[in-house]
C-alpha cells in the first residue's frame, strides 16, 4: 500500500495535538470547579469613588416597573443632592446573583430587594449597611413595617417602598358571563370550581414552567388558612419539620383541588398564565399583583380579586403582603449619598410618582401617601388593612436558599400527589442541609 | 467548502513546525529563549486561570461554605453526603444517559451526516452550511428557539395533531418521563453539525488513491467504508472522542435554559446539579465536591483513552 507523505507525517503530530487537547478539555471541565472560586474572588460591577454616583442594582425587569425606578431617579437627580444610576438585570439572575455582588470586593451601593427573614439573613453576615440613622426620621412609619426592616441585632438594615397584595385574580366580565361569584369560603370555592369545570374552563391557572416558586403561594396560603401565621413563620426558619403531621393536613386540602388547575400550567411561567387568563382559557389565577405589569392596560379594568377563601373561621386571617425597598452594601463607598438616596425613597412624593408610573397595583408603605385611585387597590388595601397578621412570602419568610426545595417538593407533589409522605420527608432531609449550611 | 479545507489543513502545518522544530533544537542541547517563552507564558496564564482556581476547587470540596462567611474545614462530609445524595445519584444516572445519547448519537449523525456530503455535488454546500448552521447559534437562542417548539399548543403539539397522534401530546419540558429526551434532542441538533464537519475534515484527508486501489481489489462500498475510511479515521475519532466527552460533561446552558434541571430534579445533570448546589442553595462547598466528581469523571474516560493510543503507537 502506498503511503502518503502526509500520512506519516501525521502521527507524531496527532500525538501532540491530542495531548493538548485532552489537556485544554481538563482546563474546561476544570473550570468547573472554578466557579468557586469565581464566587469567592471580586468579580462584581465596580462602582464609583466616594463623591461619585450611587449606583442601584435593580431587578424590576419589567417594562413598566423599570421605566418606574428609572423616572424616579431622574427626579432624584434634578433635587441636586447627588446623583444616581440605575443598572436592571432580569429578576431571576439577580436573585441567583445577589450574594455574588453583595460579596464582592467592589459592590453597588443599593439593591432592590426584600424585607424581613431574607434582609435579616444578609445582615447577620455583616453585608448590609446600617441605615437607622434614615429611620429616624421615618416616624410616620407603622411599627409592623419596622420590624420587618430591623435585623436581629436590633438595627435597621432595609428601606420599604411599596408592597403588593396576592389574591384569586379574574375577569370580571368572565365571571358575569359564566353566571359566577366570588366565593368566601372552602366550600364555596370548590363549588365554583366544579360550575366552571362544568362549563369546559380549566378553573385554576397556575404557571410553573421557569417560574415554578408560584407554586409557593398556595403552599404558604393553605399553611396560614389551615395552621395559621405562627406555626407557618416557625415551620419556615427551621423550627418545625416539614414531615408534620400538621404540614400534611395542608396537602390533604391542596389535593381537593388538585383536579382543577389547569394542565397546561405545569408548561409555561406565570407570564403566560397571565395570558391564559386574560384570554378566559382559565378562570382565576392565584397570583400577586406584580402579574399585571404583563397585562395590558386595557385588561386593567377588568380585572378583580378575591382574598384566598377561609377554610378554619377558628384561624385569625393573614395574608400574603410581600414588602418591597432597598438595602445597601455595607462595604458602600458613597454611604451618605446612598442614604439620602434611600431617605428620597422612603418619602411621599417618592412613592407616589412611583406608584404613578408602574402598573400602579402596588401600595406605598409611607402611610401618609395616596395608592392609585382605583377600586382594585383600594379592595386590595382594604384587605391587607383588615389582616390580623400580614407574611410575606415563602422565600422571604424564610431565604433564597429555601425557595428551591419548596419548588421540587410542590411541583413533584402536584405530578404525583399520592407519594406526598415521601415527599414531605424528602422536603425535611434537604430543607435540613439549608439550615445546616 | 472553503473552511472545511482550512480546517484539515490548518493542523497539518501547525503540526509539522510543532514536531520538527524541538528535534532540531534539541540536538543543540540549549534551549532557545523564544521557545522557553512559549512553553512559560502560557503555563504561567494556565496556572493562574486553571490549575490554581482547579486547585481552590479541591479545597473547597472538603470545606462548608456559603460563599459569605469563611469557609470551614469539615473533612470528607461532603463526599459522604454525596454518596446518600439522591439527586446526585439521579443527576449521574442522567449524566451517563447523556454521554451515551447525546455522544452517540452525535458520532453516529455526524458521520452519516459527512459520508452523506463528502462528495461534491451540486447544492451539497447548502447542505453543509444547513447543518453546520445550529453550531453558529448560541445556546441560549437556540434553547428559546425550541421553547417555542415545546410549549403547549406550540410547533410539536400542532404537528402531532396534523398526523393523528394527539394521545402523544403531554408538557414536554414539564414532564418527568420526556423532559431529559427533549432537551437531548436540541443539544444533538446542534452537535452533528459540528461533529459532521471534524469528519468531513478527516474524510477529505484520505488519500483518494487508497480508494481506487480498494476498488481495483474488487472491494464494495461497505467493505470500502470499513477496512479503508474507518482505520483512516482513527486521528479523527480520537478528537471526535474527546470532544464528545468534554461537551457531554460540560452540558448546561441549554438544559439550564429549557427546564433548569426540573421538574424535580428529573432532567438534573451533574453540571446543573451542580450550578443550583452553588448560587441557589449557597452550599458551594458541596458543590465544589460535584465539580471534583466531574473532573474525575472526564479525566478517567479521556485517560482511558490516551492510554491506549499511546499503547497502539508505541
Amino acid at each position: 500500500m502506498r503511503k502518503g507523505p502526509f500520512v506519516t507525517d501525521f502521527d507524531p503530530g496527532r500525538r501532540r495535538f491530542l495531548g493538548h487537547l485532552g489537556l485544554a478539555g481538563l482546563g474546561a471541565i476544570g473550570a468547573g470547579s472554578l466557579l468557586s472560586a469565581c464566587a469567592s474572588s471580586a468579580s462584581g460591577p465596580s462602582t464609583g469613588d466616594a463623591s461619585g454616583a450611587v449606583t442601584i442594582q435593580s431587578n424590576l425587569s419589567s417594562p413598566q416597573a423599570k421605566t418606574a425606578i428609572e423616572k424616579l431617579v431622574e427626579s432624584f437627580n434634578k433635587q441636586g443632592k447627588g446623583t444616581a444610576s440605575v443598572n436592571t438585570i432580569a429578576s431571576e439572575t439577580f436573585r441567583t446573583q445577589l450574594p455574588t455582588y453583595l460579596t464582592s470586593a467592589n459592590p453597588p451601593d443599593l439593591y432592590t430587594w426584600y424585607a424581613g427573614s431574607v434582609a435579616n439573613d444578609y445582615a447577620s453576615k455583616g453585608l448590609l449597611l446600617d441605615v437607622s440613622d434614615v429611620w429616624q426620621g421615618l416616624t410616620e412609619y407603622p411599627q409592623s413595617v419596622k420590624t420587618l426592616s430591623t435585623d436581629a441585632s436590633g438595627k435597621q438594615v432595609f428601606v420599604p417602598m411599596t408592597n403588593y397584595w396576592w389574591g384569586f385574580f379574574y375577569r370580571k366580565s368572565n365571571f358575569a358571563k359564566w353566571g359566577v361569584q366570588e366565593p368566601k369560603t372552602w366550600t364555596e370555592f370548590l363549588a365554583l370550581c366544579e360550575t366552571l369545570k362544568g362549563k369546559g374552563v380549566p378553573p385554576i391557572g397556575i404557571g410553573l414552567g421557569d417560574t415554578p416558586w408560584v407554586a409557593s403561594a398556595w403552599f404558604d396560603y393553605l399553611n396560614i388558612r389551615v395552621n395559621g401565621a405562627p406555626f407557618h413563620r416557625e415551620l419556615l426558619a427551621g423550627k418545625q419539620r416539614f414531615d408534620d403531621p400538621k404540614v400534611k393536613a395542608v396537602f390533604t386540602r391542596w389535593r381537593e383541588v388538585l383536579p382543577y388547575f389547569d394542565p397546561k400550567g405545569k408548561a409555561y411561567p406565570f407570564q403566560e398564565a397571565t395570558t391564559a387568563l386574560l384570554a378566559g382559557k382559565t378562570g382565576m389565577f392565584l397570583i400577586g399583583t406584580f402579574f399585571a405589569d404583563a397585562a395590558p392596560k386595557d385588561a386593567l379594568g377588568d380585572l378583580d380579586f378575591f382574598r384566598f377563601p377561609i377554610i378554619d373561621p377558628a384561624v385569625p386571617v393573614a395574608e400574603e403582603a410581600p414588602t418591597d425597598g432597598f438595602f445597601a452594601s455595607a462595604k458602600t463607598r458613597n454611604a451618605t449619598g446612598t442614604k439620602d438616596l434611600l431617605r428620597y425613597f422612603a418619602s411621599v412624593e417618592a412613592q407616589e410618582e412611583y406608584v404613578k408610573s408602574s402598573s400602579g397595583i402596588v401600595l406605598p408603605v409611607h402611610p401618609k401617601a395616596k395608592a392609585a385611585d382605583s377600586p382594585l387597590v383600594a379592595k386590595g388595601k382594604a384587605m391587607l388593612d383588615s389582616a390580623a397578621e400580614l407574611t410575606q412570602f415563602f422565600n422571604r419568610d424564610s431565604t433564597d436558599a429555601l425557595q428551591p426545595t419548596a419548588d421540587t417538593a410542590l411541583t413533584k407533589f402536584i405530578d404525583k400527589p399520592d407519594q406526598i409522605d415521601a415527599i414531605l420527608r424528602e422536603w425535611q432531609a434537604s430543607a435540613e442541609k439549608v439550615f445546616k449550611g | 467548502m472553503t473552511d472545511v479545507s482550512t480546517i484539515a489543513e490548518t493542523p497539518r502545518t501547525a503540526k509539522s513546525t510543532v514536531a520538527g522544530t524541538p528535534r532540531r533544537r534539541r540536538r543543540s542541547a540549549r534551549l532557545s529563549p523564544l521557545l522557553a517563552a512559549f512553553v512559560l507564558v502560557p503555563f504561567a496564564i494556565e496556572s493562574i486561570w486553571v490549575f490554581w482556581p482547579a486547585l481552590q476547587g479541591f479545597w473547597f470540596s472538603l470545606t462548608r461554605w456559603d460563599g459569605q462567611t469563611p469557609p470551614e474545614f469539615i473533612g470528607v462530609d461532603n463526599y459522604v453526603e454525596l454518596a446518600g445524595d439522591a439527586t446526585f445519584r439521579g443527576a449521574l444516572v442522567n449524566t451517563v444517559i447523556w454521554l451515551v445519547l447525546f455522544g452517540g448519537l452525535s458520532v453516529v449523525g455526524g458521520f452519516g451526516m459527512a459520508l452523506l456530503l463528502q462528495r461534491d455535488r451540486r447544492g451539497v454546500g447548502f447542505y453543509r452550511a444547513a447543518l453546520f448552521t445550529p453550531v453558529v447559534f448560541s445556546l441560549v437562542v437556540t434553547a428559546l428557539v425550541w421553547r417555542v417548539f415545546y410549549q403547549p399548543d406550540g410547533l410539536a403539539d400542532t404537528i402531532l395533531r396534523a398526523v393523528g397522534l394527539e394521545q402523544l401530546i403531554r408538557p414536554w419540558l414539564a414532564d418527568p418521563q420526556t423532559a431529559l429526551y427533549a432537551v437531548i434532542l436540541p443539544a444533538l441538533w446542534r452537535q452533528i453539525g459540528y461533529v459532521m464537519v471534524l469528519f468531513l475534515a478527516g474524510l477529505k484527508a484520505i488519500d483518494p488513491a487508497l480508494h481506487e486501489a480498494a476498488r481495483m481489489d474488487g472491494a464494495n462500498a461497505w467493505q470500502r467504508l470499513w477496512y479503508v475510511v474507518i482505520p483512516q479515521l482513527k486521528g479523527v475519532n480520537a478528537v471526535v472522542l474527546s470532544v464528545i466527552v468534554i461537551d457531554s460533561l460540560r452540558s448546561f446552558d441549554i438544559v439550564w435554559s429549557l427546564t433548569r434541571g426540573g421538574p424535580y430534579h428529573s432532567s438534573e445533570l451533574l453540571s446543573t446539579y451542580m450550578y443550583s448546589a452553588a448560587f441557589q442553595s449557597l452550599r458551594l462547598g458541596y458543590a465544589s465536591a460535584i465539580a471534583v466528581v466531574i473532573f474525575v469523571l472526564a479525566l478517567a474516560v479521556i485517560l482511558g483513552y490516551l492510554v491506549r493510543a499511546f499503547r497502539e503507537e508505541a
